[in-house]
């Protein structure tokens, strides 16, 4: 299988005048062709931060990456010039933000918007063509002809959505960037367009972040998962291994908290007690032993260190093999 | 969009409408009787007195008289100064002329120069240009148009004598056709250019902000990762969603350009509506004041009429609200 | 309690530079008009001998005027005329706006309807001419100048409050306070407005420079108060001899461009510092 994205030992350090905020630590996962990993974590967590990261759209002047982020087997995300990105984008990586509703300009036809980025790289493209492309997508995603001469404050939320996810498929990328990009719609709408998803993949056959907050958005959407806390992964796998038995003490209580969409039964639904930790001071221990009900001395001396199991699974917790 | 036309149409209307009534009711509230305010303190004569009372009818109650007046408006009749002996809307409308080019010149000129410095600024916050330039604009908005005016004719006129401090025309030169345009454009340098550094300030402010406000909208994020460039990010996007709100200022800041058209005029002896007022408030010619009040609160309301339209032509999220 | 309040008031006076110039600016204008007999070289109602003096003849820092009065001295009791011109008449324009634009907030329906249509329309005014004609009408003593620019200076307080009292009323502590059965007037008084006034105090601070201008173009019309000394009768009559003195008018217009800084610094600190996103910002 074919390598897409390789994350290797990624940190992101904002600086403010103050202090310095440890973001991203040490973060490592591999994607391959065809795999729609979710990166899960609550609001705080990194993800996000690390998303943007790997697409260079941080703002660059407080922030401090190092790693490598190894796209397409051979070239290096993280190192790379920004003219060299900016061939990259769109045609390679695009991305979907959250509020479909800001993420696009509302003085401006859907129309106009759409001819822009995709002349980005087609400078030469006429109208008719371009037209077509994005009709041809727009019901891909289930919308009708006309939303193409729309502005953006006719649309729905939902529309809106769709439409954004529709551009981001312009150039065909190998990698699509979701950033929580289902999480202002409602229940249903989301549901249908992570469906849609999910069948586009098949025919196109795209690879995926997903970053969200809601496990039940992975359950239904990815193969694999990323859990994130506190600017840490503590477990990455195959979604199906880990929904199964999950080995991270956090990674338990995420799935212990939501409320299983699909009918099955988890049992009792808990919430984790406790906060983030600071960002701006170094751990020693493990990040998640202060709210970690199994913690024990070796936890908050000692940080342990990726433990590989079966499925390309890694866990970074001293007793994932008990669990 | 026909209703939201009907609304703003609506609200000019009542503005003009409660001006007029203001208007209406301050002379009534002034000491004296009204016949006296009308006539000016000096003028005695039976004959004009016995005149007015009939005109305005006041001997009728004073809603007949309100009654009065606004069909006497209607027709578009703002009144007679005695002081003058002359309708007062033929005094305006003689007038009127100057003040317009006067004011559009500099409305137009501070709209642009405001706009561009403000929209520099943006892309230079924080840096020394920026604090330069906000810092000087910061003091123009501070400052008396007027007092503005008669240091630029110290510097200009007294001391370097390269503009002339006084009028629109040169009188002892007859000029005709061409050389009368150019020379009532060089006698408009001075104000002209007062009026437009006075009016700078507000135009910089809003465009400035907005500009920078635009730039963390996340729409421009999509742009930005699409791998659009800089420029054309800036070019097409920013600009076009900032400049919006630098037009509705054009229209909010009517009364405050209005305001410093006249006083400029009283400083360059401008042949306007500005000399006009000057002299109706010397001679207390209240009938040529009220005249003047109404013709300002009326061209405030059509412009910011007009404003609202040419924003919702501009702006497509306006047409459906 | 107070004292915390006042260890807050003074850390965000700290934080922002503008609000620090601004309290300092204010602080030396009281100053002035306190001491102006101290700080003055010369009483400047007297009309002296030395006519047209220009500047450090005879010992007139800034010169004379055409009546032989000191610029210097003028400038510094001018002091005393533009602040009571701006505090009075802001303080009226607040006050007005805080009480109108909070009952239509607050008690909705067709009062707030009207006093909003109301305030649309003035805020579409050229206040100034009206104002004048008032001053042209009434007498143009100080007092009528403070009360006229008050009085149609309202509306933008008014704006303000009513949008404070529009999101208080559906505040909790409101709801539980009429629940309890106080009175619309003690709800009004006792949470709405010293909940929702910090906004409209900022706006009348820049209120306060408006009115130093506003009085200004009105001497400069002739429509001051001739009994009293202020910058903007001083350019007025300073007009006349621009070419031969500048200095009567050069200085007391700095003094009015000073005076009014004073002011927009004031109230454009304060509105930083209550902006809820400044503080998250410089985290």
């Amino acid at each position: 299988m074919k390598e897409i994205l390789r994350v290797e030992d990624l940190n992101v350090t904002y600086q403010t005048k103050s202090k310095s905020i440890y973001a991203v630590r040490n973060a490592a996962f591999t994607i391959n062709q065809g795999d729609s990993m979710g990166v899960v974590g609550e609001s705080g967590s990194g993800k996000s931060t690390l998303a943007m990261a790997v697409l260079r759209l941080h703002d660059e002047k407080y922030t401090e990456i190092t790693g490598r982020a190894v796209f397409d087997e051979d070239r290096d995300l993280i190192s790379m010039s920004q003219t060299d990105m900016d061939e990259l984008r769109w045609k390679e990586i695009s991305v979907v933000f959250q509020r479909a509703m800001n993420s696009l300009s509302p003085v401006h036809r859907i129309r106009q918007q759409v001819e822009d980025i995709y002349r980005i790289h087609e400078p030469k493209a006429s109208r008719e063509e371009i037209r077509e492309r994005m009709i041809s997508l727009l019901k891909l995603v289930n919308l009708p002809e006309r939303v193409y001469d729309l502005y953006p404050h006719e649309m729905s939320g939902g529309m809106l959505q769709r439409t954004a996810i529709a551009i981001s498929l312009l150039h065909n990328p190998k990698l699509i960037v979701f950033d929580e990009a289902t999480t202002a719609l409602d229940v249903v709408t989301q549901g249908q367009i992570l469906k849609e998803i999910v069948e586009m993949e098949k025919t196109l056959n795209m690879t995926r972040i997903m970053i969200t907050h809601d496990m039940s958005v992975v359950a239904e959407s990815c193969n694999k998962i990323a859990v994130m806390y506190a600017g840490e992964l503590l477990e990455t796998g195959m979604v199906k291994d880990i929904f199964k038995k999950p080995c991270h003490p956090y990674t338990q209580g995420l799935i212990k908290s939501f409320p299983a969409l699909k009918g099955g039964h988890h049992g009792k639904l808990t919430s984790i007690p406790g906060n983030l930790p600071d960002l701006s001071v170094s751990c020693k221990g493990c990040i998640f032993a202060d709210r970690c009900d199994r913690a024990e001395k070796k936890c908050f001396e000692e940080k342990p260190s990726y433990k590989a199991m079966q499925n390309g699974r890694n866990v970074a917790c001293h007793f994932a093999e008990e669990m | 969009m026909k209703r939201f036309i009907c609304r703003r149409l609506i609200t000019g209307i009542l503005t003009i409408f409660i001006v007029f009534v203001l208007n209406f009711l301050l002379i009534q509230a002034a000491p004296g009787s009204p016949v006296t305010t009308l006539m000016g303190k000096e003028n005695h004569d039976p004959e004009i007195r016995a005149m007015l009372e009939e005109k305005y009818g006041f001997d009728k109650p004073v809603i007949v008289q309100l009654g009065r007046q606004l069909e006497m408006l209607f027709h578009g009749d703002l009144g007679d100064s005695i002081i003058q002996n002359r309708p007062v809307g033929e005094m305006i409308a003689e007038k009127l002329g100057p003040t317009i080019v006067l004011g559009l010149t500099s409305a137009l000129l501070a709209l642009i120069i405001g706009t561009l410095l403000g929209v520099m600024a943006a892309r230079k916050e924080g840096k020394p240009v920026d604090m330069v330039v906000s810092g000087t604009q910061y003091v123009f908005s501070a400052m008396p148009q007027f007092w503005l005016g008669l240091m630029l004719i110290i510097l200009f006129s007294s001391n370097l004598d390269i503009f002339p401090s006084y009028g629109m025309t040169d009188a002892r030169a007859d000029h005709t056709g061409i050389n009368y345009v150019i020379d009532v454009l060089y006698h408009m340098c001075l104000p002209a250019i007062t009026l437009t550094l006075t009016l700078i300030p507000q135009y910089f402010k809003i465009a400035k902000s907005s500009v920078l406000q635009v730039t963390n909208e996340e729409f421009i994020q999509t742009f930005k990762a699409a791998g659009m460039p800089v420029k054309q990010i800036f070019r097409k996007y920013i600009l076009r969603n900032a400049i919006l709100p630098t037009v509705t200022i054009f229209g909010i800041s009517m009364a405050y350009l209005l305001t410093g058209v006249m006083l400029i005029e009283i400083v360059f002896a401008w042949p306007g509506m500005g000399r006009l007022m000057m002299t109706a408030i010397n001679q207390r010619d209240y009938p040529t004041l009220i005249g003047i009040n109404l013709i300002m609160a009326i061209s405030v309301a059509v412009v910011m009429l007009l404003v609202d339209i040419i924003y919702a032509k501009l702006d497509p999220r306006i047409r459906y609200e | 309690m107070k004292n915390n309040r006042l260890t807050i008031a003074a850390q965000a006076v700290k934080s922002n530079r503008q609000l620090m110039a601004g309290c300092i600016g204010v602080l030396a204008l009281l100053v002035l008009m306190i001491a102006a007999p101290l700080i003055s070289t010369e009483d400047p109602t007297i009309y002296g001998p030395d006519v047209l003096n220009g500047l450090g003849e005879n010992g007139h820092i800034l010169g004379t005027n055409h009546l032989g009065q000191d610029v210097y001295s003028m400038i510094i009791y001018g002091v005393r005329t533009s602040v009571k011109v701006a505090v009075i008449s802001a303080m009226i324009s607040g006050i007005l706006g805080v009480l109108i634009g909070g009952a239509a907030g607050f008690l909705g329906g067709k009062v707030d309807v009207i006093i909003s249509e109301i305030i649309n329309v003035f805020m579409m005014l050229p206040t100034f001419f009206l104002i004048l004609l008032i001053v042209a009408l009434f007498g143009n003593s100080l007092t009528n100048v403070m009360i006229v620019i008050g009085i149609t200076t309202w509306p933008g307080n008014a704006k303000l409050m009513r949008a404070q009292a529009l999101s208080l009323r559906e505040r909790v502590f409101v709801k539980s306070a009429e629940a309890m059965g106080e009175t619309k007037r003690q709800i009004l008084f006792k949470y709405i407005i010293p909940n929702g006034i910090f906004p409209v105090i900022a706006n009348t601070t820049l209120g306060m420079a408006n009115a130093i201008l506003t009085e200004a173009g009105l001497s400069f019309l002739g429509l001051g108060d001739p009994s009293i000394i202020s910058w903007g009768q001083m350019i007025y009559a300073g007009k006349q001899y621009i070419t031969s003195a500048w200095w009567i008018c050069a200085f007391s217009g700095i003094a009015i461009i000073i005076a009014v800084l004073i002011f927009y610094m004031l109230g454009d600190g304060l509105n930083k510092v209550m902006d809820p996103r400044y503080n998250k910002r410089r985290a």
